[in-house]
């Protein structure tokens, strides 16, 4: 132990609790690195996505706001719409064991099939990492990162945070507006909007 | 065959029986974990004053409903008035709310019973008159592990068994327990920097603790603690900005709370720092 190896140690330390907490996920920055297990067994990584678009998805199949989507078909439109330009889209599911929304791989492979849903893949995040690292905080909640690895979104789905399907269709929805911007190489208008749905179900 | 006509008849008629209870106790909705009424004050509309109706939620243990701003998640109560000729409502009156969740997401709400009252003003100032048939349609939801959304059309009805005297008490006991402005001797402004709003009150130099209750959403960080600091002349209370902030703003609207039923409203002017 000589004495440089220990001030290091000393000044690291020092470094890690003067650092001001940071937000965990802002627009501008490069958004957080993960890595995590969709419900077929694969693994992804943001990096193995660098020079695509990326949307992180938040959902909660119980929850009335993730519902109102659903239901309407408006979220499998917007997978569907968006994929097929090559954006990758990844919806995770945080929710704890015993939670509202929590689901195996096999009920989420199930429930895909049954709500005719395309996202490219489901993360499963039963233990709150992902979501922690991203301070996702409802369900929906909406993440969009650019080919060169910044956030770009983070907020809403849309502009009308209520339950009613019939909010959908005249609701600006802020996921389409960012990509339709960001793809044809202009600066999003609305980069961040307060996110709303019910509380993601993390672990206490 | 005759035997299970009669069965029939019998099982249909009480299911059309049940189904005409249920309508008429439209004001309480069953399984939904919230009871909810619309009353009034008094019985009585006198000229020159507001009439003060409210929305009565009664919610099961471990349920809540959300302040004006519900924080991470939700969304509040709403509520439009079905009123006479020559009434006009005024806007509810939020009670002080408390702090929900836990961990990083945090909500601003309401469990157990809450009174959301409502001055009905009498625009065409007639003379004394019973009560106006009032009605209200609420749009809510509901929370404790998951979130049930709820509507209901409540009409205006007396108390059980015509005791005012409870109706009029729980307004007065709500209404005491309102925020209030500011004490006049407050000297309230925020600063401004990367990650925080810094609200300072100068003119409160007896104060050990507080904490506060944002109006609006989407400005400040609801997880994060709040660092209060007393100084000579008050105290300060640092605020991490919230993720999703990305313009600056004039004004920081909110509650400084001391304490229960010590909720002062603010509207703090923003500066840079």
């Amino acid at each position: 132990m000589t004495k440089q190896f220990l001030t290091s140690i000393f000044v690291a330390f020092a470094v890690l609790i003067a650092l001001p907490a940071a937000w965990a996920a802002q627009v501008g920055q490069p958004a957080p690195e993960f890595t995590a297990t969709d419900s077929n067994g694969q693994v992804h990584t943001l990096s193995q996505y660098r020079g695509k678009f990326v949307v992180l998805e938040w959902t909660n199949r119980g929850c009335p706001y993730t519902q109102k989507h659903y239901n309407s078909g408006n979220m499998q439109r917007l997978q569907r719409e968006w994929t097929s330009r090559g954006v990758i889209w990844l919806t995770v599911v945080s929710s704890a064991p015993g939670k509202q929304g929590y689901v195996t791989a096999s009920e989420e492979n199930a429930y895909l099939k049954q709500a005719n849903a395309a996202p490219t893949a489901v993360l499963l995040d039963p233990t709150g990492a992902l979501g922690h690292l991203y301070d996702a905080k409802t369900t929906p909640h909406m993440f969009i990162i650019n080919p060169q690895g910044t956030l770009i979104y983070n907020g809403a789905i849309d502009d009308r945070p209520t339950t009613d399907v019939a909010d959908v269709n005249g609701a600006k929805n802020y996921v389409s507006a960012a990509l339709g911007e960001a793809t044809a190489g202009k600066p999003v208008g609305t980069p961040t909007s307060r996110p709303y749905g019910c509380s993601v179900k993390y672990a206490e | 065959m005759a035997f299970l006509l009669r069965q029939k008849i019998a099982f249909l008629t009480a299911y059309v029986m049940l189904m005409l209870v249920a309508r008429l106790s439209a004001q309480l909705p069953p399984d939904s974990h919230a009871r909810i009424e619309l009353i009034a004050e008094q019985n009585t509309m006198l000229p020159g004053k507001p009439l003060w109706v409210g929305l009565l939620f009664r919610l099961d243990s471990g349920w809540h409903i959300y302040w004006q701003n519900p924080g991470d998640s939700g969304e509040p109560p709403k509520v439009q008035w079905q009123l006479p000729q020559g009434l006009a409502a005024g806007a509810i009156r939020w009670p002080q709310p408390v702090r929900l969740g836990s961990g990083t997401v945090i909500d601003y709400g309401y469990e157990g019973q809450v009174l959301l009252m409502a001055p009905i003003e009498n625009t065409s100032k007639a003379q004394a008159t019973s009560l106006p048939s009032l009605a209200a349609d609420v749009k809510y939801i509901v929370c404790r592990e998951m979130c049930i959304p709820g509507k209901a059309h409540l009409t205006l009805a007396p108390p059980p068994g015509g005791d005012w005297d409870r109706w009029r008490v729980l307004f007065q006991q709500t209404r005491a327990q309102l925020p209030k402005p500011a004490p006049p001797g407050w000297k309230i402004s925020a600063e401004s920097d990367k990650a925080h709003f810094i609200v300072s009150v100068r003119g409160a130099a007896q104060v050990r603790s507080a904490s506060f209750f944002p109006l609006d959403p989407g400005l400040i960080d609801n997880s994060s603690q709040q660092d209060f600091a007393s100084n000579r002349e008050g105290f300060s209370l640092t605020l991490k900005k919230s993720e999703q902030l990305s313009k600056p703003i004039s004004t920081l609207r909110g509650l400084i709370v001391l304490g229960p039923g010590r909720a002062f409203e603010v509207a703090a002017p923003v500066v840079a720092r």
